[in-house]
């Protein structure tokens, strides 16, 4: 028996390069001739741009040219804004590459440096003297939308980008006949993603043939190639993008960046290749930012925990510019979730974006998802507060009983197949919650105080199919392909439209395929991240690499099988309908013996010396896979905290993660992407936070400032899973790149609100620094 | 960012007032001070390179020295950039007799921006505090130098 691959924790074979330091990142790069870019950013967060002089930093040593946005204005379109989600008065600003009259943001581009090395390119910066007169500015969404606020586009009203309203049942009856009502406002904070790697880009450019290669860090090489056909007017055949190594994205190496673009444009002036490397600080203020809401919520509920409806307003900070992704994100990716695993049976939302002075917002890990989670699963516990019920009881009071062919939502979602009940139970059991609660008590007797937070979710991921693309408003398809090829010896090549950058499918591709074809992982190699190779695609996000790409690679896979079935069957002189597949052999059916191996198949079907009459030579499939639905993994988390009443310090003192992502192709693999995601949910929840001061200066512009999360502050996460497959997914699969930052930040958040509980604290702006926590103990206990 | 100090010096206004106003004084008391050079109506175009934090700069501006009231009070009004960002203050110094010598009173309140608002904000009160008690020790010691 063929041992299975998929379902095996095998090792990552990306691991040998990352750990050895041996991976080619776009900074690694270095071509013949190649010349350093730098840009030059505007250090006012409002501000008119005057006269720009440019003469000392033309004449410093080594600098090639200097470009102002004068200069680019005929070269680079402005920037595209590629989710235009519909009915929501949309205003797309326009955000050209480098600002021209006015800087809208910290780090708004107004000049570039082409230099023969970084350094010079870098000093001369210096040289260029910008006349700034500053304009008021406006950090804070809710302020932005207000009456009297700084206009960051002179055309956008109220600073209202859009708004976007969903609504299901029957909303103003729910809090008519609620029996308990609950009101809570949460801040989101902005947090800031992070990437080990900051953005990066080489182009170089053939003045003769109008040939174009980017190497970019980007999530998705073929979006990219697209917008920049836009930006650069280099054409789609013309323009050659490849992804290297892409040292983690986290959404925010979804979206085009001016960075990207200018350097093609200068490529394309000097006729040599141009390398833009941006340093940690520019990152900081430059590339996208994550979350920025400030949420109003309300939950509607029978004093049995009945929860009957939810009502809410959000201000969704978009920063100075839409960008391309952005407005998707606090709307379609948050709104639609907000029945979440309870099936809410009323629920609206107004969702405001609002234009502010500050660095634009984009997908931050779960995008849009994390926001509704937190806002469910904190009113629940509310709730629970309020009625005097365990929140375990609460959320099993609420949990959409199992299903596994689809449960339709208020907001218009199907969820595909969820085991709710189960997942919590199997959660309160392991953690054994009773006793928990119990030592919780005891505790709290001789002044200590522990807490437990709970987070149930259900969260959509695999975006796809691309009929709901359109109507969503998404300027793209949603669908995934694949190529599987088989050389004449057994070996095969996979090509894949999506561009992995860190979740391990050069790994777990790899594992579908063995068992699809009958070979060893190690017999495939999987290709990605060049659009030159590999076919369309539409990128790595939204946890939809597996969900989508895997489902686009196992039919590709299972067409090589066929066509290998046939070829095996003319080689054996069998009937085609007598053929198995079976024990990674393609055999007689009751001959075992009478089989032949892939290696044996692949070998005469590149020879085709002897070929079965209308067989193509060849073993090669591709496959165009638009899901029929996206898919719906969910879990439910638990957070162990202790706060220490004196100093306000939090201690994380255990985390239990179960999520079902379906079948797990790689359980190693799926235990990383859960650690990795619910570490950064508990970073927002316990340490991070963009702050900006009130002239629009971004304070916390390093790693001195912006704390991360750092091992020694975790505790080993408990990581567990249930299987509830797909019903619509070939594998069954569901995705897991996100789960972990959904459910990870409100469970912390609802751990120590559970410890002060007792103390009388209700609610605390996150991060839970020990001075917040302090403060707020401070007031709730004043006079006591 | 705010800030409000007093320094106290032995020897009366009318003789504190003249070093307050010189430029070669001011030029060789300001922590990292380069050139300080005159532009007219009471300007000076000033070259400053001052380190707060991970942030080291030079700083280009101009330095005036607004609504004198001789002995008793300027308005002095900086704005400067450079790599590490800008610097647009304004602060009031004000001149009291005091038991025969002075207390100088100074009021102000400065917005920076770029790197070093990025990286060194949080710093940039305390080392504004002790560019600023290093300047007027600076001047102290020139009142009692003998002249």
């Amino acid at each position: 028996m063929a041992t299975r691959l998929f379902g095996s924790g095998i090792r990552r074979r990306e691991d040998p390069r990352l750990i050895t330091g041996s991976a080619t990142y776009t900074d690694d790069l270095t071509l013949p001739g190649m010349v350093h870019a730098a840009m030059l950013r505007s250090p006012h967060a409002h501000a008119t741009v005057g006269t720009i002089d440019i003469s000392r930093a033309q004449a410093s040593p080594g600098v090639l040219a200097v470009y102002t946005g004068k200069d680019t204005s005929d070269g680079l379109q402005p920037m595209p804004c590629a989710w235009l989600v519909p009915d929501a008065d949309l205003k797309v600003a326009t955000y050209p590459c480098i600002a021209t009259d006015t800087v809208r943001y910290v780090g708004d581009i107004v000049a570039v440096v082409v230099a023969e090395d970084p350094y010079q390119a870098y000093d001369a910066l210096d040289l260029i003297d910008v006349e700034y007169t500053a304009l008021p500015a406006v950090t804070n969404p809710a302020e932005a939308a207000g009456d009297g606020a700084p206009q960051v586009h002179a055309d956008v009203d109220k600073n209202q980008a859009f708004h976007w309203a969903v609504s299901g049942g029957d909303v103003d009856a729910a809090f008519k006949d609620a029996e308990v009502v609950v009101k809570e406002r949460i801040i989101q904070q902005r947090l800031i993603p992070n990437a080990m790697e900051p953005r990066a880009a080489l182009a170089e450019y053939d003045q003769a043939s109008g040939d174009l290669t980017l190497w970019n860090t980007t999530q998705n090489p073929h979006i990219l190639r697209f917008l920049n056909s836009v930006v650069t007017g280099v054409p789609e055949d013309r323009a050659r993008i490849i992804a290297p190594e892409v040292g983690g994205g986290f959404g925010s190496k979804i979206p085009a960046y001016p960075g990207e673009f200018i350097t093609v444009f200068c490529a394309k002036q000097l006729g040599r290749p141009v390398k833009w490397n941006e340093t940690r600080s520019e990152n900081y203020q430059a590339t996208t930012h994550g979350r920025d809401h400030v949420q109003e919520i309300e939950l509607a509920a029978k004093k049995d925990g009945t929860i009957t409806g939810l009502r809410c307003t959000v201000w969704a900070g978009m920063g100075a510019y839409l960008s391309t992704a952005a407005p998707g994100i606090p709307t379609i990716l948050h709104g639609l979730m907000l029945p979440a695993c309870y099936g809410i049976p009323a629920i609206k939302e107004d969702v405001y974006g609002v234009y502010t002075n500050t660095t634009p917002v984009e997908a931050y890990r779960g995008a849009g998802r994390p926001e509704a989670t937190f806002m469910v699963e904190r009113m629940v516990d509310r709730l629970a507060g309020e009625i005097g019920m365990d929140p375990a009881d609460v959320r099993k009071k609420n949990l959409i009983p199992a299903f596994d062919d689809g449960h339709d939502t208020v907001t218009g979602l199907t969820y595909d197949s969820g085991d709710y009940p189960t997942a919590l139970d199997k959660l309160l059991s392991h953690a054994d919650y009773a006793r928990l609660r119990a030592e919780q008590a005891t505790a709290r007797k001789s002044g200590r105080y522990i807490g437990l937070g709970l987070s149930t979710y259900v969260e959509m991921c695999g975006l796809g199919p691309s009929q709901v693309a359109g109507a969503i408003g998404f300027q793209g398809g949603l669908w995934e392909s694949a190529i599987v090829r088989v050389h004449p010896t057994g070996k095969v090549h996979v090509f894949i439209g999506t561009s992995p950058h860190g979740q391990g499918e050069e790994t777990t591709f790899a594992q579908i395929v063995a068992d699809e074809i009958g070979v060893g992982a190690d017999d495939v190699k999987v290709i990605h991240g060049d659009t030159d190779t590999t076919p369309m695609g539409w990128g790595t996000y939204g946890s939809r690499t597996t969900a989508v790409g895997g489902a686009a690679l196992a039919k590709a896979a299972r067409k090589v099988r066929d066509k290998a079935k046939v070829i095996a069957a003319h080689l054996l002189e069998a009937a085609v309908e007598d053929m198995e597949f079976a024990d990674g052999k393609y055999s007689v059916k009751g001959s075992p013996d009478k089989a032949k191996s892939l290696a044996e198949v692949a070998l005469m079907a590149n020879v085709a010396w002897n070929m079965p009459a209308n067989v193509e030579a060849g073993l090669e499939a591709s496959t165009f896979y638009d899901p029929p639905n996206f898919t719906f993994p969910f879990g439910a988390h638990l957070a162990v905290v202790e706060v220490d009443k004196a100093t306000g310090q939090v201690d994380l003192k255990r985390y239990v993660a179960i999520d079902d992502c379906g079948p797990q192709i790689n359980p190693v693999i799926v235990e990383g992407q859960v650690h990795g995601g619910v570490v950064q949910g508990i970073g927002q929840a316990l340490w991070e936070q963009a702050v900006y001061d009130d002239s629009g200066q971004l304070v916390t512009g390093s790693m001195l400032d912006y704390a991360l999360p750092r091992a020694g502050r975790l505790p080993e996460i408990e990581v567990l899973s249930t299987v509830t497959p797909s019903p619509h997914h070939p594998l069954g699969v569901k995705g897991i790149g996100e789960a972990g930052t959904i459910a990870s930040t409100v469970a912390v958040y609802n751990a120590v609100m559970d410890a002060l509980g007792p103390l009388g604290v209700e609610t605390i702006d996150m991060p839970f620094t020990p001075e917040r926590v302090w403060r707020a103990i401070q007031q709730a206990t004043k006079g006591h | 960012m705010e800030l409000t100090a007093s320094y106290r010096f032995d020897v009366p206004p009318t003789a504190l007032w003249p070093l307050l106003v010189d430029p070669a004084v001011v030029a060789s008391c300001l922590p990292g001070c380069e050139a300080l050079e005159p532009v007219g109506d009471d300007s000076y175009r000033a070259v400053l390179t001052v380190g707060i934090a991970a942030v080291t700069g030079r700083y280009e501006g101009t330095v005036t020295l607004a609504d004198q009231r001789p002995p008793h009070a300027y308005r002095l009004v900086v704005t400067g950039k450079g790599r590490a960002g800008f610097v647009n203050g304004e602060a009031t110094l004000e001149l009291h007799e005091d038991g025969g010598g002075t207390r100088l009173d100074v009021a102000g309140r400065a917005e920076v921006g770029g790197t070093i608002a990025r990286v060194g904000q949080r710093l940039l009160s305390s080392a504004s505090k002790m560019m600023m008690d290093r300047f007027f020790d600076c001047l102290r010691k020139q009142t009692a130098a003998p002249s």
